[in-house]
C-alpha cells in the first residue's frame, strides 16, 4: 500500500498517509499528492489508487472544485524530482528523552534515545538520496517516540493520583485519631 | 486530550511546589539508584524542579543542574513543534533540535551522568 504526501490549502506539506486515511484529510480534487516513484506532484484524481475518494460519497467537495482558480499549480518547492522529507520526530524524540528523567522514568528516556537514533537517520538517508529508508526511519521514529510518550502519560497520571491519594488517606487518619480522642 | 494533559501537568506542577520530594516519601524514587547506589541523570530533579518554582535557582543547581538547564530548552522545542515556532524561527530549530544537537544532547547526558558520580 503506497503512503501518500498532499499539499494542504495553505501550501504546507503534509504526510505520510495511506489512501484510507487520506478519507478522514478532506482532500479535493485538484490536491497535489506525492507518493514514492511519481515523478512529480499529481492531482489527487488523477492518482489512480485515489480515484474512490472522488466517487459518489464525496459530492459535497466537488462542486468546490468545479472552478478551481489554477488547478495546475507548481509545488511549492523547486525542481522536478523533489521528494519531500518525511516527518523527522526529532523535536519529539528530544523532549520525550529529557521529561521522563523528571518522574524517575529514566527507563522511558532509552526509548527516547531508540527515537532520536532514528530520527537523526531521517534527514542523513533523505540527503543521501534513499527515500524509502528515509521514510522507514521516519516511522519508526514516530513508533518509539509515541510509545514513550504514551507511558510517560500514564506514568505522570499514576504519579499525580498516588501523591494524592496518599495525602487525602493521611488526612482521613488525622480524622480517625479525633474519633478515639473525643 | 491536550486539555487533559494540561491539566495534569498543572495539578503535577502544584503538587511539586506545594510538598518538597525530599521530605515527603510517595514521589516516584529512581531504580537505577536504588539498585546501584549511583545516580542517574535525573536524580535530584525532583527535588530541583520544587526549588525552581519556589525561586531557588542556586539549591535548585547543586540538586540537578542538567534539568535546570534543560528547562528552558524543553520550553523552546515545545514552542518550535506546537506553537508555530518552525514556521517563524526555522533557523532556531536547525540549530538547538537539529540532528547534531540531538547527538551533543545524548552526549551531555552521558557525560553528565559519569561526571556527577565522579566528582
Amino acid at each position: 500500500m503506497n503512503r501518500y504526501f498532499y499539499i494542504d490549502a495553505e501550501g504546507k506539506q503534509k504526510g505520510t498517509f495511506s489512501p484510507q486515511e487520506l478519507q478522514q484529510e478532506r482532500l479535493k480534487r485538484d490536491t497535489l499528492v506525492w507518493t514514492q516513484g511519481m515523478e512529480q506532484w499529481k492531482r489527487a484524481d488523477e492518482v489512480e489508487e485515489l480515484q474512490f475518494l472522488f466517487s459518489v460519497s464525496s459530492t459535497a467537495y466537488q462542486t468546490a472544485s468545479e472552478n478551481p482558480v489554477n488547478p495546475y499549480p507548481q509545488p511549492p518547492y523547486a525542481g522536478d524530482n523533489y521528494r519531500p522529507m518525511p516527518r523527522t520526530w526529532l523535536v519529539e524524540s528530544i523532549l520525550v528523552t529529557i521529561l521522563p528523567f523528571l518522574l524517575c522514568g529514566n527507563l522511558l528516556s532509552l526509548l527516547g534515545i531508540i527515537g532520536i537514533v532514528y530520527a537523526a537517520q531521517v534527514e542523513s538517508f533523505y540527503n543521501r538520496g534513499d527515500f524509502a529508508a528515509s521514510a522507514e526511519s521516519s516511522r519508526s521514529a514516530g513508533k518509539w517516540t509515541k510509545i514513550a510518550m504514551w507511558i510517560a502519560i500514564g506514568w505522570l497520571l499514576l504519579t499525580v493520583v498516588a501523591v494524592i491519594l496518599f495525602f487525602v488517606f493521611v488526612g482521613s487518619l488525622a480524622g480517625l485519631e479525633e474519633l478515639i480522642t473525643t | 486530550m491536550g486539555v487533559a494533559v494540561g491539566i495534569l501537568l498543572v495539578a503535577a506542577l502544584f503538587l511539586f511546589y506545594r510538598f518538597d520530594p525530599e521530605t515527603q516519601p510517595l514521589f516516584p524514587r529512581c531504580p537505577f539508584f536504588l539498585i546501584t547506589g549511583y545516580q542517574c541523570p535525573g536524580c535530584g530533579s525532583q527535588r530541583a524542579l520544587h526549588s525552581l518554582l519556589h525561586a531557588d535557582i542556586g539549591t535548585a543547581f547543586k540538586q540537578n543542574a542538567f534539568m535546570v538547564l534543560a528547562i528552558p530548552y524543553v520550553f523552546l522545542g515545545i514552542y518550535l513543534q506546537y506553537l508555530g515556532g518552525k514556521l517563524r524561527h526555522p533557523r532556531l530549530e536547525n540549530i538547538f533540535y537539529g540532528r547534531w544537537s540531538a547527538i551533543i544532547l545524548l552526549v551531555v547526558i552521558f557525560a553528565y551522568w559519569i561526571l556527577r558520580n565522579l566528582l
